[in-house]
């Protein structure tokens, strides 16, 4: 094995979905000049990056046998929360951020907490948490209210060349976990604890803080998410988060990761985000209507799980 | 084969079974007595009985959904296709065909189908159930929404939405429907074999397929079973809002899950009960009725149905401990 599919832990289902990713690029060429242009694709690259940031918090979770299903309600709370503090200056701003991060921090504690201690599924967890929050942001405000510095809302749109700073952003935390996941202590016990709870426990883990740790770096990245959702729309949107629970599912299941937990990685999330933001863009030049890419979803998240399931426990 | 005998219930520990049910039926009915006597006081028009029949016939989609729901989740399963068979049984029978049985007979069939292809998923693909049915669900959403170009048209037969705002000497037809239905899921679950089956699958799948219980058809059953609760659900919805919607039941999916939880059925299989979950469904279509008719901002509905979630589980997984 070369050094670098080592780094990567790469496996034989990322050349698969590379090489989808290679067709449907190529299948975008035939389908429009407009498809493999630097605007293009600095827009398909916009677009992946708030899902990127989720389903990266979704892989860590789901690596550990767990899941959260709070990021529909946290990401609204933390988007009004943060649009609502950020006002017009780099001290609000940045008072702005310590408290959204605070706060996502702490949802994930309360969800990790109450997995880890009361022993309720995760499931059942976060989505009562995920409901609260939800109901909490809209008891904030109805409407999308609320603003960020211009500056701020500046960065999330400016580019470095054709990818944009959110990209460079998103690159830099998939290899910071990557990193984290398969080089220290706390990667180790995720996969341990994914692989099995009660060896894991047996063994001597401390299961119930590496659960809540887990799930409070998961509310961690689900602020990052909500500034720079609140960046782009540049006012907090109570319903900003609708849809992401299910959404960030999606991505690392494609990749790879086992919803059992335990095996798999960052890097196949990070293929598959590419994967279906690149097919969503070519079947938006095509004009085939969302509905038939609800259906193109469902049919490749039963592809990818039916391919894995012979591969061992799904 | 000792082993197994420990796994049979014996009548001693069926009946501790039994004992500790009742007590959990009585906490959940204590419960609702509670929210509705504090209700009362705060405003006598709750008690009214138009606005207790209103409570009735709303909880009377969510009492079929969380049925179904309880016995997926009985053998370890979760459906978060409900509300998208919900929308796609009321969308597509109901703009297809006009007479009302042919509605009903056509719109049950497809929620069993589709419940089928669950089921077929789950035990002989070996997907997971919650990635098989969120599977189905998306699919299903770009089929109907497809199928009505996005706007779904069409009149309802007066028959049809008689049945579902109708009455019999004063008590709905849709609580009839559910009544008869619940009874004869709540008599399969406790005594007949499959139902046996499927809470011992529940508590072992390895103990069930000893026994020689046909345990992949098990599954499919409850998949089905879940199917066609949805369809009656979402044709009951349908006929009671009075117009076919492409979201009919939106948020089912998790309200029934909510019941099924608060009802006493456990994620990790093998417990549940109709009374118990139909309680619950009552009890959460109850609050939200509280909060309206108490003016409070209809958002506080999500609060306190996350927070009910939560609490009934810790509650449930406290007493299973000692």
């Amino acid at each position: 094995m070369s050094t670098l599919a080592r780094a990567t832990r790469a496996q034989p289902v990322h050349l698969v979905v590379v090489a989808l990713i290679a067709a449907v690029f190529l299948f975008g060429m035939t389908v429009s000049d407009r498809f493999a242009t630097p605007l293009n694709l600095a827009n398909v690259q916009d677009q992946m990056v708030a899902l990127a940031i989720v389903a990266l918090a979704q892989t860590v979770v789901i690596l550990s046998g767990g899941i959260d299903l709070s990021f529909a309600g946290a990401l609204s709370f933390l988007c009004v929360v943060f649009a609502a503090l950020a006002g017009d200056s780099a001290g609000s701003l940045l008072m702005a951020m310590a408290v959204v991060v605070a706060a996502g921090v702490l949802i994930g504690v309360v969800n990790g907490g109450i997995t880890a201690h009361v022993g309720i599924h995760p499931l059942i967890t976060t989505l009562g948490t995920s409901t609260i929050l939800a109901g909490v942001a809209l008891l904030i405000t109805r409407q999308p209210t609320g603003s960020v510095p211009l500056f701020f809302e500046d960065l999330t749109y400016e580019r470095l060349g054709v990818v944009p700073y959110g990209m460079i952003f998103v690159i830099a935390l998939y290899l910071l976990i990557g990193f984290m996941l398969w080089r220290t202590p706390f990667g180790t016990r995720i996969f341990a604890i994914g692989d099995n709870e009660t060896a894991a426990a047996v063994s001597g883990l401390p299961v119930k803080q590496t659960k809540i740790a887990i799930y409070a770096l998961s509310g961690l990245l689900c602020a990052v998410a909500a500034m720079y959702m609140t960046g782009r729309f540049s006012v907090g949107d109570p319903r900003a988060g609708v849809g992401f629970d299910l959404r960030s599912i999606t991505p690392v299941i494609v990749g790879g990761t086992l919803l059992a937990g335990g095996k798999g990685g960052v890097l196949g999330t990070a293929l598959a985000v590419i994967l279906l933001a690149l097919l969503a863009n070519v079947l938006n030049f095509m004009n085939v209507s969302s509905f038939y890419q609800w259906i193109a979803e469902g049919v490749i998240i039963i592809a990818a799980v039916s391919f894995f399931a012979g591969k061992g426990k799904s | 084969m000792t082993t197994l005998a420990t796994n049979t219930p014996t009548k001693a520990n069926r009946n501790t079974i039994r004992a500790v049910q009742k007590r959990e039926l009585l906490l959940l009915l204590g419960f609702l007595v509670v929210i509705w006597a504090v209700t009362t006081a705060l405003s006598p028009r709750f008690l009214s009985p138009a606005n207790l029949k209103d409570i009735l016939i709303q909880a009377a989609p969510l009492g079929f959904v969380v049925i179904g729901q309880m016995i997926v989740i009985i053998v370890r399963g979760l459906d978060l296709s409900v509300a998208s068979i919900m929308a796609t049984v009321a969308v597509i029978s109901t703009t297809t065909i006009d007479s009302t049985p042919f509605i009903f007979a056509v719109g049950l069939l497809l929620g069993a189908a589709i419940g089928a292809i669950n089921g077929y998923l789950v035990a002989f693909r070996k997907v997971t159930p919650f990635l098989a049915t969120l599977a189905t669900m998306i699919v299903l959403q770009g089929v109907r929404f497809a199928y009505t170009k996005g706007a779904p048209g069409g009149t309802l037969p007066d028959t049809f939405r008689w049945l579902a705002t109708g009455d019999i000497l004063g008590i709905p037809v849709a609580l009839i429907a559910l009544a008869v239905v619940a009874f004869a899921m709540h008599w399969m679950l406790e005594r007949t074999v499959s139902g046996r089956r499927l809470k011992l699958y529940g508590d072992s799948p390895a103990a069930a397929y000893m026994t020689g219980a046909p345990t992949r058809l098990l599954v499919v059953m409850a998949f089905v079973l879940s199917g066609v609760m949805a369809a009656f659900a979402g044709l009951f919805l349908v006929g009671y809002v009075g117009i076919v919607d492409n979201w009919t039941g939106r948020g089912y999916e998790l309200d029934s899950i909510a019941a099924a939880v608060i009802g006493g059925a456990a994620l990790s299989g093998g417990k549940g009960s109709v009374p118990g979950v139909l309680l619950a469904a009552l009890i959460l279509v109850s609050l939200f009725n509280i909060v309206v008719i108490l003016g409070l901002s209809i958002e506080l509905q999500l609060v306190i149905k996350g927070t009910l979630i939560i609490l009934a589980a810790a509650v449930y997984m406290k007493r299973s401990q000692n």
